[in-house]
């Protein structure tokens, strides 16, 4: 009988543990059944506007700047570097109403931003991320976001965001150019700007409501490329000295603008490129706009009698004259179209070929170039590298004009026998001229040490720099011994040139310019003087061009010789060159 | 009664009946059921300390992760800090180096760049070039002078 009880009551506690199993089975169905049709919702319909909407929540993606490259000077100096800065940024949804003018006040004050606009950018609905400065400095940035942490404001945060800065200011900056806010303008940081700039990283993160990172939130990052140094050619000491010599000269000629360049004869390598006026690379907008790129690439102009250097040793190469050719120079040559004059009158005079470059003699050259074949003069002045850009890397240079051989006539041809007719900018000049210091073989002129890619996909620097002869070596030699004639007080044009102690080759340009508004010679002129020393073993190529407005005083010899002077001393110090020793020529100049 | 117990006394034991000894062999009867009930305790203080053990544990490493992950934080923001200062002293340093400021301090101190240079042969005391003293025009001017500012300034 209890026994029967027991199991009677076994019987009933089962059917209600089943009964009970039953009901929890069909709630945990209806759980999985609401989470299955959730999962569907979620991931079926529109899966990525949830994800999408989950990423905006709360995850933050920030772009990495990448470093932008260096650029130094030949010594390691650095001409253009890039600092840490910090870009300060805002999150406007933690901006109450009333707070945003006190902080856009605050922020206008401290970092100098515009109050208007940063007054909006804090107020920008729907935002959680507006730029409030770019590119402050990091000390000050951070100084000015504890600032603002400790007045209650938590909005503000910091990114990284390079400066670029340029500490030798004006020297160099010519050829460095500058970064304007949108980019490179001008010069290596234009042409090169690829290779600077690098590539930017990216970093994604998690971050709380409050906007501060999750320390253990998922996070991913992909690391910038930073941007390649540039190391030029350039001597900065050099450079600098350069500048400010040829700014003295510019303002006691009154003179619109001046180019300097100096050259390592034997490797074509620039060590100078200056231009007057120029501006502060860290500073551009202070200057004219006119005056922030280098003339000395972009001008083009008559180089005057500074080409007959090149005229005299291709006849000289060309088998027609030798140095000591005797000529018979009339005061006045009447040609085609027009009579040829000298620098002074003069009657009729007995010079030998030295006489007629120390004296500079435009009639003398054009008597001698009346020796060349048809269009042998344009093939030499090809060669040397006239009407060729020189493409050193620095957009905007100007490939100069020498007529084509269409063109080309006897008129033209005795015009550009002493300079005229034919427009050169002033590096591709003082490379012409180092042809003649280098034994005859040109080089080409380069600023980027190394090898460098431009933007444009050339290829440029000393490791590319090419060489080919273009006079013999025989006709450079006898070239440098007419050209030390120049120099030598009793022969030359008794002006300075001469590097005391120095066996100097040199020539005086003083060349008519062109007005480019009426395309006439308005009466200004360009003094020049190119020439390289020790001559017999030369080291540098010096080359100084000066524009004048009409109407000035002066010279190629009386205004650059100075300044082509002082810069070769300070070169010759610099480098530690001695005196060769040896004597200088004695050429005879009359007959 | 007595007779089978004296009769069972009196048989000797040798003499069973087998047929009785089967039947008392298989003869069952209740046993007890010995419910040696072993203690829950131990086990749910185990489980309960493996829990609770593992859930401080794993509270105690998330914090100190938490912990050194704001650590890593704060003295990465120094690196930084310090970073920052660092390059704003080379900045400062480089600016320095400038061939301007350099000549500028240079000329402050009297210093002048020579003119021509001579070179001094130690071995035979002899100078090649021409020794020239150097003079106060030796040294270009630094600055532009005010015309050509003014004159920048009327430009733009």
């Amino acid at each position: 009988m209890s026994q029967q009880s027991r199991s009677g009551a076994g019987t009933a506690r089962r059917g209600r543990s089943q009964i009970r199993l039953r009901w929890g089975f069909l709630v945990i169905a209806i759980v999985l059944s609401v989470f299955a049709a959730r999962l569907v919702q979620l991931q079926a319909f529109d899966p990525g506007a949830y994800a999408a909407a989950a990423a905006a929540s709360n995850i933050q993606n920030v772009t990495l700047p990448a470093t932008r490259g260096t650029i130094t000077d030949r010594n390691g100096k650095p001409l253009a570097d890039s600092v840490d800065g910090l870009a300060i940024t805002a999150d406007p949804t933690l901006v109450t109403p009333d707070q945003a003018p006190a902080l856009a006040t605050f922020l206008a004050n401290k970092l100098g931003v515009d109050y208007a606009a940063t007054l909006a950018a804090l107020r920008k609905p729907d935002s959680r991320f507006q730029y409030i400065a770019h590119q402050v400095p990091a000390r000050k940035a951070n100084a000015v976001l504890a600032e603002a942490r400790s007045q209650g404001y938590n909005a503000l945060y910091s990114q990284r965001d390079p400066i670029r800065e340029y500490p030798a200011h004006d020297v160099a900056a010519n050829l460095i150019g500058f970064m304007g806010t949108d980019g490179a303008l001008g010069g290596i940081e234009h042409s090169f700007n690829d290779m600077l700039a690098g590539t930017d990283g990216k970093e994604t993160y998690e971050v709380a409501a409050n906007g501060t990172r999750l320390p253990l939130g998922s996070s991913s990052t992909v690391e910038p490329v930073d941007g390649a140094d540039i190391k030029l050619t350039i001597d900065s000491d050099l450079q600098w000295y350069v500048q400010r010599v040829l700014r003295q000269a510019d303002e006691a000629a009154n003179a619109v603008n001046g180019m300097a360049v100096v050259i390592d004869t034997k490797t074509g390598q620039v060590l100078a490129l200056a231009d007057d006026p120029t501006f502060d690379a860290d500073d551009p907008s202070a200057s004219p706009a006119a005056d922030l790129g280098a003339r000395s690439l972009s001008q083009v102009y008559e180089p005057g009698s500074v080409e007959k250097t090149l005229t005299v040793s291709s006849l000289i190469d060309a088998g027609k004259i030798t140095d000591t050719t005797r000529e018979v120079v009339p005061g006045a040559l009447y040609r085609e179209d027009t009579v040829i004059h000298d620098a002074w009158s003069h009657g009729t005079l007995h010079w030998t070929l030295a006489g007629v470059i120390a004296q500079s003699s435009n009639i003398g050259t054009v008597l001698a170039a009346d020796r060349f074949g048809d269009g042998q003069l344009h093939a030499y002045l090809e060669k040397f590298g006239l009407g060729q850009r020189t493409n050193i890397g620095i957009q905007g240079e100007s490939p100069g004009i020498l007529p084509t051989m269409k063109q080309w006539n006897h008129e033209i041809q005795d015009r550009i026998a002493f300079g005229q007719s034919v427009s050169v900018n002033a590096l591709q000049m003082a490379a012409a001229v180092n042809t003649i210091a280098n034994g005859g073989v040109r080089i080409d002129p380069e600023i980027v040490m190394g090898k460098a890619t431009t933007d444009t996909g050339d290829v440029v620097g000393t490791d590319v720099a090419t060489k080919r002869r273009v006079i013999s070596k025989k006709a450079a030699t006898e070239m440098m011994m007419m050209m030390e004639r120049v120099t030598d007080p009793a022969t030359g044009g008794g002006y300075e040139g001469l590097v005391p102690g120095y066996r100097t080759a040199g020539k005086t340009g003083t060349a008519q310019r062109v007005n480019e508004d009426c395309g006439c010679y308005d009466g200004s002129h360009t003094f020049s003087f190119a020439g390289f020393a020790p001559a017999d073993k030369p080291r540098f190529t010096v080359y100084v061009a000066i524009n004048v407005p009409p109407s000035t005083a002066g010279s190629g010899g009386g205004t650059a010789g100075p300044v082509f002077e002082k810069i070769m001393s300070y070169a010759l110090h610099k480098y530690g060159v001695a005196p060769t020793g040896t004597k200088a020529s004695q050429l005879p100049t009359t007959w | 009664m007595s007779s089978t117990a004296a009769a069972q006394a009196r048989r000797p034991r040798w003499a069973t009946n087998p047929a009785t000894d089967a039947l008392q062999r298989a003869r069952l009867f209740l046993v007890p059921r010995s419910r040696a009930k072993a203690s829950k305790v131990p086990f749910i203080v185990l489980v309960s300390a493996l829990l609770v053990g593992g859930v401080v544990g794993l509270l105690c490493f998330n914090t100190s992760m938490q912990q050194a992950a704001f650590s890593e934080a704060k003295l990465s923001q120094e690196a930084t800090d310090l970073a920052a200062k660092q390059e704003s002293l080379e900045t400062q340093l480089q600016r320095l180096q400038n061939p301007q400021s350099i000549a500028a301090r240079a000329q402050a101190h009297g210093m002048v760049i020579p003119p021509t240079p001579a070179v001094l042969h130690v071995p035979s005391g002899k100078v090649s070039g021409v020794a020239t003293p150097a003079t106060a025009v030796s040294t270009p001017r630094l600055w532009g002078t005010e015309y050509r500012h003014a004159l920048m300034v009327i430009q733009r």
